[in-house]
């Protein structure tokens, strides 16, 4: 081995390890189960290591990353990318205007949301989303994605994730208000206009 | 000027930074000025709060999947 080839492996080892706990969430996030999600890292990290020289200096590592781990996922589910019917952004934006608007009598501010109690609900709810909203809002909410870095992991076009993303907010928002409902943390809601 | 609804349309586009400098501006001067979409603003932002702090919540790798990683990684 030259001493370039070892000094790029040396900086790759420490790339892939300092983004660890990014890929580990995610895999978390997209398997909801915590043996196969390290099953998943652990493939992942292979993956990139047996790969290296597909990642291109400059980018960013922990997005390539995410990108080999949801298509192992993926894999390992039996599916493929595929493309879902696309919702109107807009539409789904102004949804959720109209879900503010149910508790905007008892609750205008969203302090329902800074309440500690609200954490598990919160984890359990992004768990239900279907795959492909969930991953949307892990990627942009949680794992702080660009909406275009999103796109590049998912192969899809920004417009994709941009409604998928909004989508997956406004049927998350529904279910925490709903529960918070229940829990006594927030008065019964008027039924939000569609 | 942008209209309330169109704030309404674009506020997470907004919330999230991927609004055009010129109508982040707009967005915001509107906002900071009106009494109907300023709690909107608040509540929206509370509430991708709440999703960011999942971030904080969700437990490590164990040290059995970093020792493997680690053998993987020294070959």
């Amino acid at each position: 081995m030259s001493a370039s080839v070892g000094s790029d492996r040396t900086t790759l080892e420490h790339d892939l390890l300092a983004e660890l706990s990014a890929v580990h969430r995610f895999a978390l996030h997209l398997a909801r189960d915590a043996a196969r999600a390290e099953d998943l890292v652990q493939e992942t990290f292979l993956k990139a290591w047996t790969h290296g020289d597909q990642f291109q200096r400059g980018t960013s590592c922990r997005a390539w990353l995410f990108t080999i781990c949801r298509n192992a996922f993926l894999k390992g589910e039996g599916r493929t990318t595929r493309e879902t019917p696309t919702e109107d952004a807009e539409l789904e934006a102004l949804g959720a205007a109209a879900l503010h608007g149910s508790v905007q009598a008892t609750d205008p501010t969203g302090a329902v949301f800074e309440r500690a109690e609200l954490d598990t609900a919160v984890q359990e709810a992004v768990a239900k989303l279907p795959e492909e909203y969930r991953t949307a809002v892990v990627l942009v909410d949680i794992e702080d994605q660009s909406y275009a870095a999103a796109a590049g992991i998912l192969g899809v076009p920004l417009g994709t994730v941009r409604s998928r993303l909004f989508r997956g907010r406004r049927l998350l928002q529904q279910d925490l208000l709903a529960y918070a409902q229940d829990a006594g943390l927030l008065p019964a809601m008027k039924e939000p206009t569609r | 000027m942008i209209s309330c609804r169109e704030v309404m349309e674009r506020l997470w586009d907004y919330l999230d930074g991927e609004l055009p400098p010129e109508a982040t501006l707009q967005f915001a001067d509107h906002i900071a000025a009106c009494k109907r979409c300023f709690p909107q603003y608040q509540f929206e932002f509370a509430y991708l709060e709440a999703l960011a702090r999942q971030r904080q919540r969700v437990p490590g790798p164990s040290d059995a999947l970093v020792q493997r990683l680690r053998a993987i990684l020294s070959t």
